[in-house]
Formats: structure tokens, sequence, C-alpha cells
């Protein structure tokens, strides 16, 4: 039998750069290193622009490295991106629904897609709609939902063919506080299931209650990794915004 | 750096995946109704409007009197007696020819009638007819009058000839009678070649048009693009699906149009047909029906690659709209030559992208079938169809593309690409 890889999620020296007309030849990621374990929510907290969407897409397979290496599952995401997106769940703000499906139609494409066997969509599909508390307007259509239903189902999108990683890119942008608890309970859940989960967020608060494991990027770099207790210990301050404005100072110093 | 190695083509993600697209195409308006509804209602609407405006106009027209002014009709009893005798002529009278050709210029009158003066009364006659061409009712005139002096000389001719003790065709010496061999059928073919190929090309036009801006804009402007592109299905897959997805709505268009055009087309044409007594039918020949679907089916393979080609730079559905109208223009403007009779298929043609199509159509429907040169249109439409599907399997695996993060059209692209300058400007979407 092939031994499972210890961490679903590894990340080596992973860079990135993009030609911006203004200012050149821009590094978006520039060196990452990371792993996130099973049951595990693996955090990036950082700025608007500190590079944590563009690692996740090159996770996501959405782009492309320049360098360094990033494997899902042990599949390499520049050598293997059919087999990473088979592993994964991606939902992000830009990860809509199709407004003319059903929430039902919808689970059923992405059942179907992410390559559940056909026999077993219907039950899953069911048993999804129970636990996110979707079956009051499971038959209607995406376009007449309302924005804290319409993530449920998005959620429920992105589990539906049981992958083992997961990646949630700021999941709770735009959504009233009662919705984005809905949201961290459905992701708390998620990780005592046994997922492994990378999420990023530039709420300090939603890391505290959230992470495992808090990331601080800057600049494309990753400046400090470690529980909440770790950063605690190592920068000697308690709140998680003091320790992010004490590493991203740090790192300009 | 490339993406790494790319899983063939999943057949069955391709049907998951074409499946949803025709779903929810099914479920929009502005698909339905330029995709089906428009191509089996609206242009035999359209035709059977503009036939019986046509029949209309004719038929007011028919129904005036034609205002005649007439020199020279003293001592011509016979000629006098069939002028008042025609219910649809009214003499009016003239100070002089001069002044008649110009009335007749102005519209104060519709012809005038000089009768030269020659020798004795019920001599020969000579007539001149002075008519305006610009002018409907004057032509209308003009072919009544002529129909008219027509009949007289028939019979001035019938009258010397018994005088003489000689038959008519006899003493006419040189007559010309024509004949029509064209049965109804062949009629009515050459007049659907004449119309369908025109429509034929803008109808699967228009089922490609929508389609092909909702499969490529419309997922970016839902922000549906990067949900699909972030599952498992294989990118060959997504590209196969929709370029499946929009092929079949341009083929389902243009059968459609053909089907709902072949159908009306005897009622629509009606009014033409019966002042002639001409039994029209518009039957195609069977061995037509195939020929028809196939370039149905390539035509619409072409334009589905080639509308693709374009809307997958626009990031909204207007923006495809203003990229594919052009050449939406562009492939429409070869068909509408073929409206002019006398263009047959030839070798040459039949390399044209669309024309080829259009012209096979065009004789299939005439039951005309020049083998040779339909192969070398369908081996012609397979290329232009295979280096199109090429461009956009290209298009779609350069990143910018696939992210949405391209900035301007497809010329912009290519000269970005041509110009070695690979990485897509697109900082401000960095987090």
């Amino acid at each position: 039998m092939t031994p499972l890889p210890a961490a679903p999620v590894a990340v080596r020296g992973l860079r990135k750069s993009f030609f911006d007309k203004g200012r050149g030849e821009v590094r978006a990621v520039d060196g990452l290193d990371f792993d996130c374990a099973r049951g595990e929510i693996f955090g990036l907290l950082g700025a608007n622009g500190a590079g944590k969407t563009t690692t996740l897409r090159m996770l996501a397979t959405v782009l492309r490295p320049d360098g360094g290496s990033a494997t899902v599952m042990g599949h390499d995401v520049a050598r293997d991106p059919d087999l990473v997106r088979q592993s994964l769940g991606f939902f992000s703000s830009s990860t809509a629904l199709y407004p003319r499906l059903t929430a039902r139609e919808t689970l059923e494409l992405f059942a179907r897609i992410g390559g559940l066997p056909r026999e077993r969509v219907r039950g899953r599909v069911e048993e999804l709609i129970a636990r996110f508390g979707i079956g009051a307007y499971s038959d209607t259509r995406i376009e007449a939902l309302s924005q804290g239903m319409k993530q449920k189902v998005s959620i429920a999108r992105t589990v539906v063919h049981d992958p083992p990683v997961l990646i949630f890119d700021e999941p709770t942008v735009g959504l009233d506080v009662l919705n984005a608890l809905d949201m961290r309970k459905l992701i708390a859940e998620l990780r005592s299931e046994g997922k492994c989960i990378v999420f990023s967020t530039h709420v300090m608060s939603e890391a505290e209650k959230l992470c495992d494991r808090i990331a601080i990027v800057h600049r494309g770099q990753i400046h400090a990794t470690g529980s909440l207790r770790e950063l605690r210990e190592a920068t000697g301050l308690h709140y998680l915004e003091d320790i992010f404005v004490h590493s991203v100072e740090s790192a300009g110093a | 750096m490339r993406a790494g190695r790319q899983a063939g083509v999943d057949w069955r993600s391709v049907g998951v995946l074409y499946a949803r697209e025709v779903r929810s195409a099914l479920r929009d308006r502005t698909i339905v109704v330029n995709g089906i509804l428009i191509p089996v209602v609206l242009y035999p609407l359209l035709l059977w409007v503009t036939f019986a405006g046509v029949t209309f106009v004719r038929g007011q027209t028919s129904d005036l009197t034609a205002r005649v002014a007439v020199f020279g009709l003293e001592g011509r009893p016979a000629l006098r007696k069939e002028l008042e005798a025609d219910p649809r002529v009214v003499l009016v009278p003239a100070s002089a020819p001069g002044a008649a050709a110009a009335d007749v210029k102005s519209g104060g009158l519709d012809a005038a009638l000089e009768i030269a003066p020659a020798g004795p009364a019920e001599g020969p006659l000579r007539v001149r007819l002075t008519w305006a061409g610009s002018k409907e009712r004057s032509a209308a005139a003009r072919e009544r009058l002529t129909a008219l002096l027509d009949r007289v000389r028939e019979r001035t001719l019938m009258r010397e000839a018994a005088a003489r003790g000689m038959d008519g065709p006899a003493f006419t010496l040189f007559t010309l009678k024509t004949r029509n061999v064209a049965t109804g059928r062949e009629m009515s073919r050459f007049l659907l070649g004449l119309l369908l190929p025109v429509l034929f090309v803008v109808m699967v036009s228009a089922g490609c048009f929508y389609t092909a801006i909702d499969a490529t804009a419309g997922e970016r402007e839902r922000s549906t693009w990067e949900t699909l592109m972030t599952t498992a299905a294989p990118r060959s897959s997504i590209v196969v699906a929709k370029y499946l997805y929009v092929t079949s709505f341009g083929f389902l268009a243009g059968v459609l149009n053909l089907g709902a055009m072949a159908v009306t087309m005897r009622p629509v044409t009606a009014p033409l047909a019966t002042p002639s007594g001409t039994g029209l039918d518009f039957s195609v020949p069977a061995a037509g029906v195939p020929v028809l679907l196939a370039g149905a089916l390539a035509l619409s393979a072409f334009l589905a690659a080639v509308m693709m080609l374009f809307a997958v730079f626009a990031k909204t559905f207007k923006e495809g709209q203003a990229m594919l109208t052009p050449f939406t223009l562009l492939a429409m403007l070869p068909a509408g030559f073929l409206a002019v009779p006398g263009i047959e298929l030839t070798f040459p043609l039949a390399l044209v992208p669309v024309v080829n199509v259009s012209l096979v159509v065009r004789e299939a429907i005439t039951g005309v079938f020049r083998w040779p040169e339909i192969a070398v249109a369908a081996a012609a439409s397979a290329l232009a169809i295979g280096a199109s599907l090429r461009l956009v399997v290209f298009v779609l695996g350069s990143e910018e593309v696939a992210t949405g993060a391209v900035t301007g059209g497809p010329v912009a692209f290519l000269g970005r690409r041509l110009g070695g300058r690979r990485r897509p400007a697109f900082g401000a979407r960095v987090q």
C-alpha cells in the first residue's frame, strides 16, 4: 500500500512575480515555505496585497508558480494540476455559483465534476443539504437566494466531492456577523472531520479564534509562523494584532 | 513556467459540463429568444410581412387607373374603342406631345401615346409610348398599354391575313413565343436558394453569438469562471464542453431556421404565386437534407470556434457583444453577395470559409451537387475549424486569459505574445 504523504499541503520556496506597467516586475510571492497537516487550519494572515490570494491561487492551480514547489496530497501543482484539483476544494469571493441552477442542481453538478460516482451523488447531496440547513431553499435558483444562503451553498459546493484539502480565501468577506459566525463554525467542523484547511484572512480575531497555526505574510514573505501561543511566546505580546504589527515592522527594519 | 502535464479530454466531465451549459442556457431568456424563438418565428414572420407588403403595394398599383394622353387618334376608331373600353385606362386631354412628356415626367400623367399620321385611316399604325421608368404608376401604365396595343396589333394582322386569304402566321412571317419550362418546384427551389443562405448564416451566427459570450465573458461577469477553473475537470474538457455547447446552439438555430422557412414558405409566398398561376413547391430534395445538415454543422463549428476566440477576451457580456459584432457582420458580408444569382460553387470559392458552406447550401436546395467542389469545401472547413480551435486552446492555455486578468483584445494579446512579454499585468489582483 502506498504510504500517504506526511503533509497534505507542502510549500517550499514558492515564488510568483507579475509584470505591472507602472511598477514593472512585482514579486507577489517571494519564497514561501509552510505545511498544513490533516485536521489543521493553517492561516495566512496579512494585509491586502501581501500575497495571500496569489499563494492560494497557485495551490489551486489557477496560477503557475515561477519557482519553488507546492504539493497537494503529494501532487505537484505545476506538474499535475488536474490531480491537485481532484484533491482540493477552493472557496473564495471570486468563486460564485451559477445563478440559473438551483442549490440542489449546483451540488449535483460539482459532485459529478469532482468525480463522485453517480450512485453516490444523490446521497451525498442530500447529506449536505441536511447538514448545512439548505433544505428550505434547495430547489430555489441561486439567483433568488440571499448572500448568507449563497455562502452556505457555496461551502457545500466546495466540500461536496469530499476532498482531503480545503482552501478558504477570505471566506467571511462581505458577510454579516451572524453569517460570518456560521461560516467559522462550519470551517471548524470540517477541521474536526480531519480536513487539511488553508485559510487566508486579514481579520485578526478570525485568525485567533479559528487557526491552529498562523503565518504572518507581508510583501510576499512569511515573517512569523506558529500557533498563537508560540507567537505570543516568541514576541512577548498577547494580542495577535500587536504580534502582527511587531512582525511587519521587524521585517521592514 | 508552463503548467505541467495536461490530462486528455475526460468525456464524462465534458458530458456533465455540457449538460450544465445547456440547462442554464435554456433558462436564459436572451439565449432562448435569440437562439430558438427568432429562428423559428421571427424570420418567417418578417418574410411574410415583406411579401404581403409587396403584394399589397402591387395590388394598390394595379387598381389605379392609368391616366393617358393620346395624340393622333382621329381616324382610328378601333383603337379608340379598345382604349375607351379598358376600365383601367382613362384618356386625359393634353395640349401637345411635348407638354404631355413633361407631364409624364412630373407625374401629372402616367403615359402618353403618339400615333403617327400615316396614310389612310385604319392603315399602318406607328405608335410612340412615353412613360417614366422611375414611377411605379407610369410603369404599370406602360405594361397595360403595351398589352392593349399588342392585342390591337394581333387582331389587325389576323384581319389583313384573312383579307388576303392567308392564315395569320404565314402572313406575319416571323413570330416569337416564349415558354418557361421550369416547374413550380424548380422555381420554388430557385427562390429558396436566393433567400435561405443569407438567413442561414445570420441564424447560425445568432445561435453562436450569445452562447459564445455566455460561455466565456458571461462566466467572468458572474464570477463563476474561477469556480469552474478550480474544479477537478481537466481544462481540456472544459474547453471541449463549452465549444460543443456553442456549436450545438449555432447548429440548432440554423436547422430550426431552415425547417421553419421550408414549412412556412408556401403560405408566405402564396400571394406571389397566385397571379402567375405557378404552383410553388418548396420541398427540399431528399439528397439535399444531409448536405444541409452537414453544412449547418460545419458553419456552426467554424463560427463557434472563432466567436469563442474573440469572446474569451471579454470580461462582461457587453464587452463580448462589442467584440463579436464586427466579426458577425464580417461573416454575413460574403453571404450577402450570394443573393446575387449566377454565382456558383467553384474550387476557389470552396476554399473561402462561410462562403463555401453558404454556396453548398444554396446549391443543395436547388438540387445541384458538385461533389468534387463540396469535398474541397468540406476539407477547407475542417482545416479552418481545426486552426480556430487550436487558437482557442492556445489562448485559453495562457495564464492571463485563464485567470481573466487579460487586458485588451486578441490583437493586444498576440502583440504581447509575439513581443515576448508573457507575464500578465495584473499586479492589482495580488493579495
